[in-house]
């Protein structure tokens, strides 16, 4: 066997691993219900915004904090709260994504993401990071 | 609809546009057979081979200038607003202005595969005048390939639920055959605008980034096309000039294209930095990591006749993965994961380019496996301090780092086999930049160690106290120099601390290397050059990402409880903006931000909130720097997004940093009711006060002396002011003197007001027998004004931009050295020796 042979199969363990070891890392789509099993892990929840709701966002009191419900793909309606800003039109979005996670009661995100009716079929808005 | 006439159409251009897009079809088709027959009888009939050459070139002409001719129909169709057209109406509206045209065209998909074609006929003609003894074989790919563009643009329709690519061309009507509208032959009178292009398309990056983008793109199929030729022919001699050539030049302009995106993104999108690990950014990085991987070897096999294979495969993956980026970008599958905004054409795109994918791997694999026996092999040992050894390790873990970064890029590609298989629901990793940063550090890492330690070494054999004795001083003076810097931005994780050595050692590397060794001859210094461009970019990445700051940090001590451990755990979790009234100084790090107010103008969709900050000493309170930020919202006029806001970040440059804010949540000025607030009546006697927000106002008696420029006394007035003095919670602001009169048995009043606080006070009756006034107050409230606005500092950014230059410069310094540079006459019968190149 070469020594180059040897180095390849050593890196390719490695990367094996490497790769192995980042599946740990994904996240799963879940549900409210699913999601609370396990509080504090961030999970993906889609769901379609409670238009009849409140959506209770008052930068007076704290630009950072908006919430609002919504219905997961099961139909269980759970409080949300969005550290960050009220993303634009989200009263238009038809699907949001939200990663978080579930805690006391309700889902606590901090990653927003919109599916809009729009002129393109698929417009989507991100609405990033609050921490 | 057949027999209906309909008024005011212009056909013709569309027409025409069609018959070009057919024409380019079946004149590329017919390149591509012309071409692989040359190929096939050159060996066997010399003649009949020139013949099929020529046909295949005048082929090629001729498909050049039909898409010239598309793009000249869809370019006279949006310039002169032909709204009749899906395409104009869709991407552009009356109000477009004249620079932002071209930039209709790379908004729709067909516009992007038509810029894709241009830039293969542009390279094709370049390479068909050059390619020489391979030009039948190159050719043939490089129209193989330009047929499968020119498919999606022909848009043939078989049946209502099968097409084949889609026309620019196609009519509005057709396109929304439903709406009762078109059941009218005037319809086009009432279709009075387009729907216009995206805000976010309209900004100076995205005139240019497309089309550099696009022309990386092009570039990468000249050196994969030169490589399927090299296994047709046999021959590995030929195609090395220019394929080294063509991946220099692919390699420059696709980073730069890339990076010109992340130049975008951070100075128009709001997510805060120049590069997110987005999937479309991904799948547009992971064939240029590959390109130049392929680089490297190709060099290696140049120099030595090693890494053959290796190359070849990684030049075949390369372009498999250019297509597969378009596919992950095009047909919608990216879904939930990507904050571009994508055109789904729905199926028959998804399968179109599956086929175009899966035709590339039949073809690329067949020519492999069927050259695979016959390919040269060098049987020896390669020594360890040598290039090729360090170069092909290098090679293969940029080829790593690129599996795993499409890995979890096309999550969505693979999850619902996951999910078939282990029954869980894949998402992407919940923090997704951290996911890709804590495994890309250490590639980066590698990379640049290596990249600093093998130009140190020689092909075939290196002096090793040579080697040591540089790879010492460079260590040394690269390890005074991380801790100097890392002790100054305070960098302390471990693997960033690494990486900031690793960089550092690179950058010293590459300067003692082109001083020392090249003796600094420009011609030579293309690898030194774009290494030391790499250093530099990771060090500026490294800068301005590890100690990005928020500015915006809520002082006003308004934050909530989230129930996290610690209080600063609560306050960091989300008070990354602040609120901001008109006029209200807000602290933020050590300057002091104000929200001055917001300016439009009729023309301009744009809304721009005036901020401005002003830095003071702090002892002296002297003010040391002030400056205005006007970032912006756009708030959409038309289409159904209408109404809608969409932020615009703006920037102050330094040459050490960058102070970058954005709005994040904004009243809409152009909305807002002029006073919604009413005057409130107020009876006072002398020396009373009048609450007011944010003070007060004492009514300090009346006055006949009467000087207000507003107020032309005439004979028979009587005419009086009252005296009010305004104070704020410091002290007198201001004072009024709003006017009150009789002339001709009738009251009139003055009003005065107090602009700064939106203050309006008007004498409106006097009553003697009490010895009281009257006096009606109107404040409009200030609050109504605000903003919210995110504010971020990126220190050394500049950095980052440089390195990328420099890095770009090298590769140019390189194609330029190799394109002069005399070639020895390749050897007719290779035979796995090389005498020793430097």
């Amino acid at each position: 066997m070469k020594r180059t042979h040897i180095v390849l199969l050593v890196l390719v363990a490695a990367a094996v691993c490497i790769i192995v070891s980042m599946f740990g890392d994904f996240s799963t789509y879940e549900t409210f219900a699913s999601a609370a099993k396990e509080p504090g892990k961030q999970y993906h929840v889609i769901g379609y915004l409670e238009k009849d709701k409140a959506l209770d966002y008052d930068p007076v009191k704290d630009p950072n904090h908006f919430s609002f419900y919504v219905k997961d793909k099961a139909g269980n309606v759970s409080k949300v709260v969005f550290n960050g800003a009220k993303p634009t039109d989200i009263e238009k979005s038809e699907q949001i994504v939200m990663t978080g996670y579930m805690e006391e009661g309700h889902f606590r995100c901090n990653k927003i993401q919109m599916k809009c009716p729009s002129k393109y079929k698929n417009d989507q808005v991100v609405i990033g990071n609050a921490s | 609809m057949d027999q209906a006439q309909f008024i005011g159409e212009h056909l013709l251009p569309g027409k025409l546009g069609h018959f070009f897009a057919i024409t380019a079809f079946v004149t590329a088709l017919f390149s591509a057979i012309s071409y692989w027959r040359s190929a096939q009888t050159e060996a066997t009939d010399a003649r009949s081979s020139r013949t099929w050459l020529l046909f295949g070139r005048n082929s090629f002409v001729i498909h050049s200038a039909a898409i010239a001719g598309i793009f000249i129909a869809l370019f006279y169709i949006i310039s002169n607003h032909l709204f009749e057209y899906h395409y104009a109406w869709r991407h552009s509206d009356l109000s477009l202005s004249p620079k932002y045209l071209l930039s209709c065209f790379w908004e729709g998909q067909e516009g992007s595969f038509l810029l894709w074609c241009i830039w293969h006929c542009v390279l094709g003609l370049i390479v068909m005048f050059t390619a020489k003894g391979l030009e039948s074989r190159t050719m043939a790919i490089i129209s193989l390939v330009q047929v499968a563009l020119a498919s999606m643009l022909v848009g043939l329709y078989f049946g209502p639920e099968f097409k084949v690519g889609s026309t620019p061309f196609i009519l509005l009507r057709d396109q929304m055959q439903d709406a009762p509208i078109f059941q009218q032959p005037n319809y086009l009178s009432m279709i009075k605008d387009g729907n216009g292009l995206n805000v976010l398309l309209q900004n100076y990056w995205m005139v240019i980034h497309p089309p550099v983008l696009f022309l990386g793109f092009s570039a990468t199929l000249i050196p994969f096309a030169y490589t399927i030729a090299a296994l047709w022919k046999g021959d590995y001699q030929q195609w090395l000039k220019p394929t080294i050539i063509w991946s220099l030049f692919a390699g420059a302009s696709l980073g730069t294209g890339i990076m010109m995106g992340g130049a975008w993104a951070y100075e128009s999108l709001t997510f805060g930095g120049y590069w997110a690990w987005d999937p479309v950014e991904n799948a547009s990085l992971v064939p240029w990591l590959i390109l130049i991987a392929a680089l490297h070897t190709l060099i290696v096999f140049k120099a030595t006749g090693r890494s053959l294979i290796i190359t070849l495969i990684l030049m075949i993956l390369m372009y498999l993965f250019i297509w597969y980026s378009t596919f992950l970008t095009r047909t919608g599958v990216l879904g939930d994961t990507s904050v571009h905004a994508f055109t789904g054409e729905g199926k028959s795109i998804y399968w179109h380019l599956l086929l175009i994918i899966g035709v590339l791997v039949v073809l690329s694999a067949g020519f492999l496996i069927r050259r695979w026996k016959s390919l040269p092999r060098v049987k020896t040992e390669e020594a360890i301090n040598t290039r090729e050894f360090w170069i092909f390790i290098g090679s293969f873990i940029l080829l790593l780092s690129a599996i795993q970064i499409i890995i979890t890029t096309s999550i969505p590609v693979w999850s619902p086999l996951a999910k078939a298989i282990t029954g869980k629901d894949v998402a992407p990793p919940a923090d997704v930049v951290q996911h890709y940063n804590s495994i890309q550090v250490w590639v980066a890492i590698i990379i640049c160690l290596l990249s600093a330690t093998v130009l140190y070494m020689r092909f075939k054999t290196t002096d090793n106290k040579v080697l040591f004795k540089r790879l010492g001083i460079t260590a040394a003076i690269a390890l005074v120099l991380s801790l100097i810097i890392g002790f100054a931005q305070k960098i302390s994780t471990p693997q960033y601390a690494i990486l900031l050595f690793s960089c550092v050692y690179t950058i010293v590397a590459m300067i003692y290397y082109a001083i020392t060794v090249q003796k600094v001859k420009l011609k030579k210094l293309g690898a030194s050059t774009a290494h030391l461009g790499f250093g530099l970019t990771i060090l500026g990445i490294l800068l301005s990402s590890y100690n990005k700051e928020v500015m915006s940090i809520n002082t006003l001590g308004m934050y909530m409880d989230f129930g996290l451990k610690t209080k600063n755990e609560n306050i960091r979790e989300s008070i990354e903006n602040v609120l901001l009234y008109k006029n209200v100084p807000v602290v933020m790090g050590e300057y002091t931000a104000t929200f001055l107010g917001d300016s439009t103008s009729d023309t301009d969709p744009r809304v721009f909130f005036k901020v401005q900050y002003t830095r003071q000493d702090t002892v002296t309170k002297e003010v040391k720097e002030s400056f205005v930020l006007y970032p912006n919202a756009f708030a959409n006029p038309k289409g159904q997004e209408a109404g809608s806001m969409s932020a615009n970040p703006s920037s102050k440059h330094y040459l050490t940093r960058d102070i970058f804010t954005y709005v994040t949540k904004a009243y809409d000025p152009k909305k807002k009711v002029e006073d919604t607030s009413q005057f409130k009546s107020h009876t006072v006697k002398e020396g009373d006060t009048i609450y007011i927000n944010k003070g007060y106002m004492i009514f300090e008696g009346l006055d006949g002396d009467v000087k207000d420029p507003r107020y032309i006394p005439q004979n028979g007035d009587v005419a009086v002011t009252a005296k009010l003095k305004v104070y704020d919670l410091k002290g007198v602001v201001d004072s009024l003197r709003p006017v009150y009169y009789i002339r001709d048995n009738y009251a009139y009043q003055v009003t005065d007001t107090f602009s700064e606080q939106h203050l309006m006070a008007r004498l409106e009756n006097i009553v003697p027998e009490k010895q009281s006034v009257e006096i009606k107050v109107k404040q409009s409230d200030p609050d109504d004004d605000y903003i919210v606005l995110k504010a971020l500092i990126f220190p050394y950014i500049n950095v980052l931009w440089l390195g990328i230059i420099v890095m770009v410069f090298g590769f140019f310094i390189s194609m330029w050295n190799r394109i002069t540079k005399k070639e020895k006459e390749p050897k007719k019968n290779f035979n796995g020796e090389y005498t020793f190149t430097k």
